[in-house]
């Protein structure tokens, strides 16, 4: 049976809609979602793959999840560390964080060198903007953010683009282009309440610190689908301090993430890696134990994106796999 | 050709269609007697202004189908050649649906004996989102409490719970940005003649169909479905299609201007330098079919140092392979993350092709486009 359903991309933070085709249970394919209001029908190359890119997974294994427990156990609590990725919904990530703080677990936020911010510009305060200050090549990055600063521009605003790249789609559309560093970029400019910046990229932590002190409208626009929603709950650290992090980590977790691939550190020096992912990546490569779980196509929850809109998702196929949420249900259970 | 009026014999159908039900009543027989697997249509998901692409194959579900959806641009052509190209299906078919269908055929990718396809008469779309947003702006009510809308005598009219309506008209919509998709304002095929019926409430008597009949499957359509005493027809009067005549011309002449006004801004077009490079406009067009071997997947092409691509090396190539064919459908602009106005140039050069060899995409009579043709003539 041919069906055409509802979900959100997990490309990253923006919260598009994208329709996925199903013939006969099987995902085949996506299909614009024209009624959503984020994006309206269009996605990026990524959003389109989103679906096919689910891989196929080694069978589920109640051992390798006993093995899993079995190591926690005789390890260090203090040692351990579990990744809180963005990749996430929001609903496990509360069983994630639950596990963490129950066992004395380290949490490790990464979200790409940014942090939370308490408030954010929404995609509407972009359209209406007289001053948009980007850092990153947004349009090419985060299209569907992207199309609001084109819709800003058409709407007369003035956009100031700062990339170490000249010649993207987004300096094209930049009234001022520079390639500074992002401190030389906030304080050359003229930056005010009413202006808004967009970044999805910093040269150091401390630039966050420095674009906060402009009492702007900010967007800090993530990697992943969920991050909004896991800095909601625990805060981004530096990648100085993950780093720090792992080099005192004998155990780590790594729920759903590639985390190999986002943080220069040598992952053989940890003794046990155990991921839990939904496909396979360098990560899983790399790890003792690989315990694979439902993707965000098997399951309902929620993800927050980053103008802070919670958007919920639902279950468009069934599936052998467990959640997350309920993986950790056994964990919890293993470790009493 | 021969028209007729025709109006369901199901009061559910007849309820729920747009103007009597003939639409939803032809596809029920076509299941019901076993001619189709199935029908593709649309239904609304989450709401009117949600039309999604559904395969019913049990005729007890068409009512879902019933009525029209003018805030749902979806496109059939490309959803037949990769899911459906191995069943007997029904479909539910605006001009540039069949126009792109015709086209597939031309290339061996939808087999004509395998379809009945059912024509949507149509003044054209507008953008689910764009829609919300007028509705709100200048209807001064609230988007969810429309429970249906029509395109009726230049105005875009919204019907409310309590049966009151609201219409206000597309020019002055347009004028503000809004109303129709930028290609469905230039488009001037509204009739669907290449399918084998082509329906809507044009010159209609209220609570009938207004029916062309464009060829002999069209016409076993009809008698069949009267012969299975689910649909009731009778002769439209002199008046009636004279009126149907008027509404087309007074439409394909609005668009002539607005092809006219618009055509110069595709020569230089400032909007291509935000291109990502994203391949969106070429995956959805109906007419491009070839990805798997398409040039443009070539590494010097997906180089991200190449984005934007020039304009002629990405779209230069596009146009060159498929413009001719273009049916003007609008939905690369649908899905260009960038809001870059594709299909102006597209359908531009189509135009130019018509006017050099006379050919229009998916409407005329010629086997394959000139270019294509073994018989070549010097223009």
């Amino acid at each position: 049976m041919f069906e055409i359903k509802h979900t959100l991309c997990p490309s990253c933070s923006v919260g598009c809609g994208i329709n996925v085709i199903l013939d006969n249970e099987e995902i085949v394919g996506t299909f614009p979602y024209k009624r959503h209001p984020v994006n309206e029908g269009k996605n990026c190359l990524n959003g389109r793959l989103s679906a096919e890119n689910v891989t196929d997974r080694h069978p589920f294994d109640l051992k390798a999840l006993n093995d899993a427990v079995n190591k926690l156990k005789s390890g260090s609590n203090e040692k351990t560390t579990v990744i809180f990725s963005g990749n996430n919904s929001n609903e496990d990530l509360e069983a994630i964080k639950s596990l963490c703080e129950s066992n004395g677990f380290n949490i490790l936020a990464y979200a790409d060198n940014l942090k939370g911010f308490d408030s954010v510009a929404s995609y509407e305060d972009i359209e209406n903007a007289s001053n948009i200050f980007v850092i990153g090549n947004i349009l090419y990055e985060n299209p569907l953010v992207g199309r609001r600063i084109v819709r800003a521009k058409n709407n007369g605003a003035k956009i100031y683009v700062n990339d170490n790249l000249e010649n993207t789609p987004t300096s094209n559309i930049a009234d001022e282009f520079t390639s500074v560093s992002v401190k030389e970029f906030i304080e050359n400019n003229n930056i005010d309440e009413e202006s808004v910046i967009i970044f999805n990229k910093v040269d150091s932590f401390e630039d966050l610190n420095l674009i906060e002190s402009t009492n702007s409208n900010l967007l800090p626009v993530y990697s992943k689908s969920n991050t909004k929603g896991a800095l909601n709950l625990v805060e981004a650290m530096s990648k100085e301090d993950a780093i720090e992090l792992l080099n005192n980590t004998e155990i780590l977790l790594i729920f759903n993430d590639d985390t190999v691939n986002e943080i220069d550190f040598d992952f053989k020096s940890i003794s046990q890696i155990v991921v839990f992912s939904p496909s396979e990546n360098d990560t899983t490569e790399i790890a003792d134990i690989v315990i694979p779980v439902k993707s965000w196509l098997e399951y309902d929850g929620s993800f927050t994106n980053c103008e802070g809109l919670t958007q919920k998702f639902s279950s468009l196929c069934e599936s052998d796999y467990m959640s997350i949420t309920d993986i950790i249900e056994k964990i919890n259970e293993g470790l009493e | 050709m021969s028209y007729i009026l025709a109006k369901s014999k199901d009061n559910a159908i007849l309820e729920a269609g747009e103007c009597g039900g003939a639409v939803t009543s032809i596809f029920k027989y076509l299941l019901d007697a076993g001619i189709v697997d199935g029908v593709l249509a649309l239904h609304p998901e989450e709401d009117i202004y949600d039309g999604v692409p559904t395969f019913v194959t049990d005729s007890e579900d068409l009512i879902s189908t019933a009525g029209s959806y003018h805030c749902a641009p979806t496109m059939v052509g490309d959803i037949i050649t990769k899911y459906f190209s191995d069943k007997k299906i029904a479909v539910a078919v605006k001009p540039c649906d069949i126009r792109s269908i015709e086209e597939l055929i031309k290339r061996h990718k939808i087999q004509r004996e395998n379809i009945y396809t059912i024509g949507l008469n149509c003044g054209g779309t507008v953008s689910p989102m764009t829609g919300r947003k007028m509705i709100e702006l200048f209807y001064d009510i609230n988007p969810d409490d429309v429970v249906s809308e029509e395109i009726d005598k230049g105005q875009f009219i919204v019907e409310l719970a309590d049966g009151s309506e609201k219409g206000v008209k597309i020019h002055d919509l347009e004028k503000q940005g809004y109303g129709r998709r930028d290609n469905c304002q230039r488009c001037d095929v509204k009739i669907p003649r290449k399918a084998n019926i082509a329906c809507g409430n044009w010159g209609a008597e209220d609570g009938w169909t207004f029916i062309e009949i464009n060829d002999e499957k069209g016409q076993e359509l009809i008698d069949g479905a009267k012969s299975a005493g689910v649909l009731e027809t009778k002769n439209p009067s002199k008046q009636s299609v004279e009126a149907r005549s008027k509404v087309e011309n007074i439409m394909i002449k609005m668009s002539k201007k607005v092809q006219e006004s618009k055509f110069d801004d595709a020569e230089d077009m400032d909007a291509w330098k935000r291109c990502i490079g994203c391949y969106a406009c070429r995956d959805i067009c109906p007419i491009c079919w070839c990805h798997e071997n398409c040039e443009l997947n070539k590494s010097y092409f997906k180089d991200e140092l190449n984005i934007p691509p020039e304009p002629i090396s990405f779209q230069g190539v596009r146009l060159s392979h498929m413009s001719f064919s273009c049916v003007d459908c609008g939905q690369c602009d649908d899905v260009c993350p960038m809001d870059i106005p594709i299909s102006l140039i597209f359908d531009k050069l189509q135009k130019k092709y018509y006017n050099r060899t006379g050919y229009i995409a998916g409407v005329s009579d010629d086997i394959k486009p000139p270019l294509y043709s073994p018989d070549k003539i010097e223009l």
